[in-house]
């Protein structure tokens, strides 16, 4: 078990002793995990396919919950969020490996669904992802439908929609991983220059040490543990 | 972009499904219009004959069904003598069978009872008296039979003579054969019998005497019922069995649209467990998400209700063109009766997708996602 902390300033997660299990403790996919990220940093988590890294970030999404152990948001534990849903449409955006977009609605459509619920008027709605898809460079497609799009369109667009409600973390699963290598640098070159501009924090999920490298921190993870946590000197925030 | 545009195209995505269930709805809608329609339509056509005549109180044995039980026509002398009574006359009226009609009125009347006064003579003459063995017909039963002055009809095995045509200011009356009460007793077997007495109470009488009389009325007659003139339908055995009728038939119709509505949901739901995981995952709450169930459920029922209620009144047209039906009942489409049929859609709509909702609403996120 090693434990991994920020060097930068404010921290946004800390995990102790994290664990999860499957199957009533028969299938174990974190063994005890610490670390802390601060705002602002760029983190990268590596490792084999079935090493826990999915599950991590599942779980700093709230989309699943620890078995044991503490994960902490911004000095709250996960578990404990007051409206978990609210942490999901304002604190974080995910970014999918199958780039999850709605079938039946535009590239349009589809940025402006996170905004329901939110407090934006329909006027600022509209502007916001009207900038964002200007920022993926798909203003072009405003009006298509995911099936009309490669798959660098597609990410792009879930790109612009896991920043509409302006969040203060993004979390990428496998970002590339569905896309040529062409359409991959443009992605991770696309996710580095939106998290300098906006600040936000990025972890990053991925069993290719390549795109793993784009981060300032690279964790890897073997076997439900964090084995290192390196920093590569790509200081972006 | 909405939440209304979501819930449209949540519905639109399977054009073929939801058309199907529209229908489906629609049909129950249009079966509860067109039933509850023609039950209304009875009531009020039966209401406004007696309200035509001039019937204050009606005396008969309410349980033969459709039609009253025949009783012995002398007890009309016992009730005349009665102070609060002002004009009584006795009626034998029957469905029957009446040459291409499969049912047509056919009403007996004593020879110058009140009955007589409102028919007003369209074509011909009336009867020159209880002897003559001639009909006056209203002008639908006319239409009907496709008869005129001068031809026959026959009405059991006997041949009438139809002297004229009149107009009876109601339904009821102009969908009849109305001829002298003694003729009808020889030709159907019911000599020296009837099935009502109408009666005309004295003017200014209070509703205590009337019920007074009413009551006296019935120590004479144990067997029968004497009652106001609008409640007669309400009290009719008969009648009471065809309302009963008509909504067991609707609430089925209706139970129908809700398993097709529920069916449908529970489908969307399925199929969409991914969508739905997305948009847990990107922060939608789960009352949103039930909230978009409900709403395309109840969108359904609305639109299914919409359609229901313009089937419901092409049935009743069609209906009231039928020749089983024409002359007997005028069938009613109030706006009360239109906007209780859309909000029972509304509401199947809303109460079938309750379930579905729920299990959207139990989905986890991570799971979902998965599907």
């Amino acid at each position: 078990m090693t434990e991994t902390d920020s060097p930068a300033a404010k921290t946004v997660y800390r995990a102790v002793d994290l664990k999860k299990e499957y199957d009533d403790g028969q299938v174990p996919a974190l063994r005890g995990v610490n670390f802390s990220i601060g705002q602002g940093e760029f983190v990268s988590i590596i490792g084999q396919s079935g090493c826990g890294k999915s599950t991590l970030l599942n779980m700093l999404g709230a989309l699943d919950r620890p078995s044991s152990g503490t994960l902490e948001f911004q000095g709250t534990s996960i578990c404990e969020l007051p409206d978990e849903a609210a942490y999901r449409a304002r604190e974080i955006g995910f970014i999918f490996q199958s780039f999850h977009l709605l079938q039946t609605f535009t590239v349009l459509e589809n940025v402006k669904i996170p905004m329901f619920g939110q407090p934006w008027s329909p006027k600022e709605r509209d502007e916001r992802a009207l900038s964002l898809i200007e920022a993926v460079g798909l203003s072009h497609r405003l009006n298509h439908l995911p099936t009309k799009l490669s798959g660098g369109e597609r990410q792009r667009a879930a790109i612009a929609r896991s920043l509409v409600n302006r969040p203060g973390v993004l979390l990428a699963d496998e970002p590339t991983g569905n896309l040529d290598s062409k359409n991959a640098v443009q992605i991770l070159d696309l996710l580095c220059r939106l998290q300098e501009e906006y600040k936000t924090t990025m972890i990053l999920v991925t069993h290719d040490l390549e795109v793993a490298s784009h981060g300032s921190r690279i964790f890897r993870m073997k076997d439900g543990e964090i084995i290192s946590d390196e920093q590569t000197g790509e200081e972006r925030s | 972009m909405n939440f209304f545009t979501i819930v449209i195209r949540g519905l639109t995505r399977r054009p073929v499904r939801t058309g199907l269930t529209l229908a489906g709805i629609s049909i129950g809608i249009g079966a509860v219009v067109a039933l509850v329609g023609m039950s209304n339509g009875y009531e009020s056509s039966v209401s406004n004959q007696l309200d035509v005549i001039g019937i204050d109180v009606i005396v008969s044995n309410m349980e033969g069904g459709i039609m009253p039980k025949a009783f012995d026509a002398s007890l009309q002398d016992d009730f005349a003598e009665l102070p609060q009574v002002g004009k009584i006359t006795s009626v034998l009226m029957q469905m029957l069978s009446v040459e291409d009609s499969p049912m047509m009125m056919v009403s007996g009347r004593e020879w110058g009872g009140f009955t007589w006064d409102q028919l007003k003579v369209l074509e011909g003459r009336m009867p020159s008296g209880p002897d003559e063995k001639a009909v006056v017909m209203g002008r639908l039963a006319a239409e009907v039979l496709e008869k005129n002055v001068g031809d026959t009809v026959f009405i059991e095995i006997d041949e009438f003579e139809i002297v004229g045509i009149v107009d009876g200011q109601s339904v009821v009356e102009n969908g009849a054969i109305i001829l002298a009460l003694e003729r009808f007793q020889e030709v159907s077997g019911y000599e020296g019998r009837v099935n009502f007495i109408d009666i005309q109470v004295k003017p200014d009488l209070t509703e205590e005497e009337i019920e007074i009389m009413c009551d006296r009325i019935e120590e004479l007659f144990p067997e029968g019922r004497a009652v106001r003139a609008g409640e007669v339908v309400g009290t009719s055995q008969g009648f009471q069995i065809a309302k009963a009728m008509s909504w067991s038939t609707s609430l089925l119709a209706i139970i129908v649209g809700v398993l097709g509505v529920m069916n449908t949901m529970l489908m969307t739901v399925f199929e969409r467990t991914h969508e739905i995981g997305i948009l847990l995952a990107l922060g939608w709450k789960r009352r949103m998400i039930v909230l978009l169930v409900l709403f395309e459920s109840a969108l359904l029922g609305l639109l299914g209700g919409l359609v229901g209620v313009g089937l419901g009144a092409v049935a009743l047209t069609v209906l009231e063109l039928m020749p089983t039906v024409r002359g007997l009942l005028e069938p009613e489409m109030t706006p009360a009766l239109l906007i209780r049929a859309v909000g029972i859609a509304v509401v199947v709509g809303v109460l079938s997708g309750l379930y579905p909702a729920w299990r959207s609403s139990r989905l986890t996120p991570r799971l979902a996602l998965q599907a």
